[in-house]
């Protein structure tokens, strides 16, 4: 084969590109290109950009302290001179994304629904010293922070309470089924007998209650777990282990329910989430629900000179035969430990924390959000509007995901896979209380082994 | 001159730069240079990711905590899980029943649109609409039409005095099942429809002449004449609607989450749910792998196929 010299134009060389580039020196010269832009490129190109601070809280349902959330964020980063990107997340994304950020990195600051600080455990900056702080700013901290905020008696983040559900109600549909003392909700004090039967009547009148049972992090958990709990079943024992969730006094309760979901519920409610409810009560569709106040929120903005507000009101969880109880545990705002940041995210937080700020948030949400720090009891939030009064209440009747074993990843696990709403869900669907919560108690049992 | 730079003598320079030159000028060497970036690609975002799933799923690895080999467990365990044989049997409905109804109504649509009508390329890209916008905006929409309170669906059926109360479309089992089915099939007709349509387009006119001047019917001209000459774009299109809409994610995620009571789980959410939500990493990762062996075989059966066209 004949050797070739330095200068003689190949089959491949004697193709040249328009600008008169041979196809040899367009593959050098791309080769060259990529090898400066691997290797010294892109270091110049991150160091040239100033720190970025990724913050990731749920949406919040009441639009304005969502705005003013944002600009705070955006603010801080104006005085610190750095950038901050502040994400406001649908509910059930926020775990996920959380999930993915522990193993890929890409977030600095999370807000933490209860028992998540349990959950992610080994990955979030110890902040017990911030977190002290501010309870000993505030007079410190609320029963149930202390019960749900802390893990292994260190604060893996600042707690700042709760957005708290209750049962909300369209007064003049109570008072129609004939419920007495229906225009003062702080007096209504019924057994799930009583509300079922109020339920009863009201479908009668084309206005049935509305629960979400889809898979949603809210209102179905809301709801589903302190149902359970008023029958006297347990998700676990306080072993740990034992599962005591098909029990004869929650087959009986279930059984009601299934009942009064034909009787007395919008039966659609199984794919509902917790936008649904909210949607159903203000458009007049149902007119009782399980929901935080961000419905009653909702109907002071409503263009109708103040009707649906002043027809809406809240009452406590009904009782069943082992007492009332609520859904209750702490939010975090935690910084994971694979931040670029931790510095920056820290001084975040014990800015946002700071009374000026954290009150500008709390306030607007007019007791949407419980306050996490005992000074705020007394705050007048609390008694601009007696309607609200009710979500101070709740806290007493609170127990964690996994009562009464421990709030550890086993009860993250159980609540991630919706297994005790689907329960209800299945109730509901065939009918069939024992069945379901056979279902409901295998799959426990194989979370709890 | 530089004493570090007395190494670089012309004579030097010269030989290294033929060599690579004569590197480039290899059709063997340069095909290989050519295919590194397409396989390094590969290599990171396929081969990788594939490799490290695998081995995830031989772990019980929770997110943000490090696992312990476990070998199997995690695919046995999924055995008796009641969850994961739902989700097993809604992915094979999901999969298996969509692809028919897609082949058949992409097989009209192509026919329909392979006459001469008026306006036929506006048509034909209004057509491919379902394809062409992102999943997650077209799920959104039905999302909206299918709402348990505000359907438009419902409310027209409730006016028209034909119902009574809303359709719980996406919680109740069986309408629920219908109703992402119907998604899926409303999405994937156009990908069948101008693939036929292409096919058709390739049918010589001749034929179809001489068979009309032989006493074929329009029958028997669609079954003998035109039916062989599309068989293998309906072969290959099927298998590649069964591969994507097993491995399908944002449309049940969008519509139902799995939802009600897990009757709509398919194994992408199921593995989303348990892995990311719940962060059994590990378990998840298993849940997926399963669809592989299934997946494998339609791919096979597929790349099968081509060849044997070819």
């Amino acid at each position: 084969m004949e050797k070739l010299n330095d200068n003689q134009p190949t089959s491949i060389s004697e193709e040249t590109s328009e600008k008169g580039m041979t196809r040899r020196q367009v593959i050098k010269t791309g080769a060259t290109a990529g090898a400066i832009a691997l290797v010294g490129g892109f270091p110049y190109i991150s160091s040239a950009q100033n720190k970025t601070l990724t913050i990731v809280r749920g949406t919040h349902f009441i639009p304005e302290a969502q705005e003013i959330a944002k600009q705070q964020a955006e603010e801080f980063g104006k005085q610190a001179g750095v950038k901050v990107n502040a994400d406001f997340l649908n509910w059930p994304d926020l775990q996920p994304k959380i999930g993915a950020a522990l193993q890929a990195g890409g977030l600095d600051v999370v807000e933490l629904w209860p028992i998540q600080n349990h959950l992610y455990a080994n990955n979030l900056v110890d902040m017990t010293d911030e977190a002290e702080e501010v309870a000993a700013r505030g007079g410190g901290y609320e029963e149930y922070i202390l019960n749900s905020g802390h893990v292994g008696g260190r604060y893996l983040g600042i707690p700042h309470g709760t957005s708290a559900g209750t049962i909300a109600y369209r007064i003049s549909a109570f008072k129609q089924a004939g419920v007495r003392n229906a225009d003062n909700g702080a007096l209504l004090d019924m057994t799930w007998d009583d509300y079922f039967a109020i339920a009863k009547e009201t479908k009668k009148m084309g206005m049935p209650f509305g629960q979400a049972l889809g898979h949603s992090s809210g209102d179905p958990i809301g709801f589903c777990y302190p149902y359970m709990w008023s029958s006297g079943a347990l998700e676990v024992a306080d072993d740990g282990k034992t599962v005591l969730f098909d029990t004869p006094t929650f087959e009986y309760a279930m059984n009601k329910f299934i009942q009064a979901w034909k009787d007395g519920y919008d039966e659609t409610g199984t794919s509902w989430d917790d936008s649904s409810n909210n949607r159903a009560f203000l458009s007049g569709k149902i007119c009782s629900t399980f929901n935080g106040s961000s419905i009653y929120y909702a109907t002071k903005k409503k263009d109708d000179g103040g009707a649906m507000q002043a027809d809406t009101h809240h009452m406590l969880m009904p009782k069943g035969t082992a007492g009332r109880y609520y859904e209750v545990g702490t939010n975090t705002m935690a910084i994971l430990k694979n931040s670029q940041n931790i510095d920056v995210a820290k001084e975040y937080l014990k800015w946002w924390f700071q009374p000026e700020n954290h009150y500008k948030w709390w306030s607007v949400q007019e007791g949407y959000q419980l306050h996490h720090v005992k000074n705020l009891s007394n705050d007048p939030t609390w008694n601009k509007d007696p309607k609200m009064s009710i979500f101070k209440e709740v806290p007493k009747f609170g127990r964690l995901r996994g009562f009464s074993g421990d709030p550890n990843e086993k009860a993250g696990l159980a609540a991630s896979k919706y297994i005790i709403v689907d329960t209800f869900a299945k109730a509901v669907q065939s009918g069939d209380a024992k069945d379901a919560l056979k279902w409901g108690q295998r799959q426990l049992e194989r979370v709890y082994r | 001159m530089h004493p570090s730079l007395q190494s670089f003598s012309p004579q030097r320079m010269s030989s290294s730069s033929i060599r690579f030159d004569n590197f480039l000028d290899r059709e063997s060497s340069l095909g290989v240079l050519l295919m590194l970036p397409g396989l390094s690609i590969l290599a990171v975002f396929l081969a990788y990711p594939f490799a490290l799933g695998i081995w995830l799923s031989l772990t019980d690895t929770r997110i943000g905590m490090p696992g312990e080999y476990i070998g199997l467990w995690n695919y046995i365990d999924l055995l008796e899980d009641d969850i994961f044989h739902q989700t097993a049997w809604n992915t094979m409905i999901y999969a298996l029943v969509t692809v028919p109804f897609k082949a058949i109504l992409g097989l009209g649509l192509a026919l329909v649109l392979n006459n001469h009508i008026r306006f036929s390329n506006p048509i034909r890209a209004f057509v491919m609409l379902p394809w062409i916008v992102p999943t997650a905006l077209s799920s959104l929409g039905w999302f909206m039409i299918f709402d348990p309170v505000f359907s438009p669906i419902s409310w027209l059926l409730i006016q028209m005095g034909l119902i009574e109360s809303n359709i719980n479309f996406l919680g109740d089992q069986v309408i629920a099942v219908t109703a992402i089915c119907w998604v899926n099939i409303w999405r994937g007709i156009p990908f069948f429809g101008i693939s036929i349509l292409a096919g058709l387009q390739a049918v010589p006119h001749e034929l179809h002449e001489q068979a009309a001047i032989d006493g074929a019917n329009k029958y028997h001209r669609f079954m003998n004449v035109t039916f062989p000459h599309i068989k293998g774009i309906i072969m290959i299109t099927s298998l590649l609607s069964i591969i994507w809409t097993f491995a399908d994610f944002q449309l049940i995620y969008i519509l139902t989450k799995g939802g009600p009571a897990n009757q709509t789980h398919i194994f992408g959410t199921y593995a989303y749910q348990v892995g990311m939500s719940a962060t059994e990493i590990g378990m998840g990762a298993a849940i997926t792998l399963y669809m592989f062996p299934i997946l494998a075989f339609f791919s096979i059966l597929l790349l099968r196929y081509m060849r044997k066209s070819a």
